[in-house]
């Protein structure tokens, strides 16, 4: 019987979605994660009576057929990207963005990464680097002696070194738009990669054409919403059990008709 | 005597395959745009050896026949998802999508981008606007999406999403991946479409129901088992007293 399989493939997805909704109550406390969701689609169908046969001699044409589908599969897991909540840390090095965009981060592989997650600090060298020594943008150095750091709201960073009175500009923190920034691929630690889907890459100073502007001392933290979640959980789990009763009637259907010649 | 037993089995394949409907529905519970499939059953009369002159006229025997599953085309619930590709149709029409088998139908709006730019499906097929596949160029950001289906970027419009309905959408196939073919059937623009950005048509599968339709389907299944299993009861009996030779 059919309906094993179809409702098994249902199990499989609700699995899939359990985990997806894991993932994000996982990630709840994780600066700049951008919620995910898990996208379904039918399977094949089985025509067992096409749509628009003839039905008889005479030519009338069959207005509905009978149509089995056999499930349902697993076709992405999509972000969504509205902004997380900003949290207040007073650490000069932390930049929230409020609004579109995403900060460039160089890999030691060469490769450009991008993250939300503003939780910058120095490296040995004064640059201004993530939490795992990357270095953000084009490297941002620090003097040693500087005591005040300030960071503007389209991205200019300002330092008091010394006995100076009016701040130097060390650099300026640019951050990067995608058309389509869903389809960034993550890697984990809070990057993501640029991918055919999202588009290239695009520089723009935060604050102007439709980038959000930089806020020092902050920083975003997951949109990921616990009542939210569980809820989905809930459904999630609720879903899942729906599927196996079926399964559990399939099977008893089945057993209903090897009782017959008993 | 086997007519007992036949009609039975005619009933018996149609319930499975009821509940094969049953199961894909309640598979699709989270399935976006997916819309629910009922089955529809007729009774056709059998075919009778019997001549109508004989004095009491031979009895009909009905058999149960399934004839269609119709879709239930009513609005799922719609659901925020933030994400600029997302777009929900409010009330009737389908985006129009190509594939390489010619122009099919969604009302999944979870659309994502290519490589060269294009708006696709997450299979990879272009969505069509007024003007065919609707293509962004790199730079272009801050995708907004209006009402009536009117995408524009920073750099201006760039083309109009094709909603389309039908006069019947019974008469659409389904052809899983969330895509129905339209075969014969015209598919008519609708001017104001009502759309929704940053938003996702679910599946509008009832599970109550769903679950109800199930138990009611397995029921009957099992009773049917049952009369079939008297039936053959009955005539085992029949074969071993009728044809139990008495001796003494």
């Amino acid at each position: 019987m059919r309906a094993l399989d179809t409702a098994a493939s249902g199990m499989r997805a609700q699995e899939l979605n359990v985990q997806t909704v894991a993932n994000n109550i996982a990630n709840i406390r994780t600066n700049g994660y951008k919620k995910q969701r898990a996208e379904f689609q039918d399977l094949l169908y089985q025509d067992l009576r096409r749509v628009g046969s003839t039905s008889s001699d005479t030519g009338t044409v069959v207005p509905t057929g009978i149509q089995l589908g056999s499930g349902v599969r697993f076709a992405a897991t999509s972000r969504v990207l509205s902004q997380g909540q900003l949290e207040q840390t007073n650490q000069p090095l932390n930049l929230a963005i409020r609004g579109d965009g995403y900060f460039e981060i160089q890999l030691p592989d060469g490769r450009t990464a991008y993250t939300r997650d503003g939780s910058f600090e120095r490296n040995q060298n004064g640059e201004i680097v993530t939490l795992d020594g990357y270095l953000v943008g084009n490297g941002i150095t620090i003097p040693e002696d500087a005591r005040e750091i300030s960071i503007s709201a389209d991205g200019q960073v300002e330092v008091l070194s010394g006995d100076a009175v009016t701040p130097t500009n060390v650099g300026q923190i640019d951050t990067i738009n995608f058309i389509n920034p869903g389809g960034l691929e993550s890697i984990g630690n809070n990057l993501l990669l640029e991918t055919p889907a999202s588009g290239t890459p695009q520089t723009g100073t935060p604050g102007e054409e439709g980038l959000g502007d930089l806020l020092q001392g902050f920083v975003e933290g997951s949109n990921v919403e616990a009542v939210a979640e569980i809820s989905d959980l809930i459904s999630a789990q609720r879903a899942y059990e729906l599927n196996s009763r079926v399964i559990s009637a399939a099977d008893e259907m089945m057993q209903a008709a090897g009782a017959i010649t008993q | 005597m086997e007519n007992a037993q036949l009609v039975s089995l005619s009933r018996m394949k149609t319930l499975e395959r009821h509940m094969e409907v049953i199961a894909n529905n309640v598979a699709n519970l989270n399935t976006n745009g997916f819309k629910a499939e009922q089955m529809l059953f007729e009774e056709y009369i059998g075919s009778n050896a019997s001549a109508e002159s004989f004095e009491s006229r031979d009895q009909d025997v009905y058999f149960v026949l399934d004839t269609q599953s119709i879709g239930d085309f009513n609005e799922g619930p719609i659901s925020q998802t933030g994400n600029p590709l997302d777009v929900a149709i409010k009330g009737d029409g389908f985006f129009a999508v190509e594939t390489p088998a010619g122009e099919r139908y969604t009302r999944d709006g979870s659309f994502t981008l290519d490589p060269e730019g294009r708006l696709v499906t997450h299979d990879g097929h272009p969505v069509l606007g007024d003007a065919g596949p609707i293509l962004f160029s790199p730079g272009e950001t801050n995708i907004s999406i209006t009402a009536d289906g009117v995408i524009s970027t920073n750099e201006g419009e760039i083309g109009r999403l094709r909603v389309v309905s039908f006069d019947d959408p019974q008469q659409l196939g389904r052809i899983g991946s969330n895509l129905f073919s339209a075969d014969d059937l015209e598919p008519q623009a609708i001017e104001r479409p009502q759309l929704i950005q940053n938003a996702l048509e679910g599946a509008n599968i009832d599970a109550v129901t769903g679950i109800s339709d199930m138990i009611k389907v397995q029921r009957a299944y099992q009773e049917l088992a049952n009369i079939m299993r008297n039936q053959n009861d009955l005539r085992q009996q029949a074969i071993s007293q009728l044809g139990t030779v008495q001796t003494a």
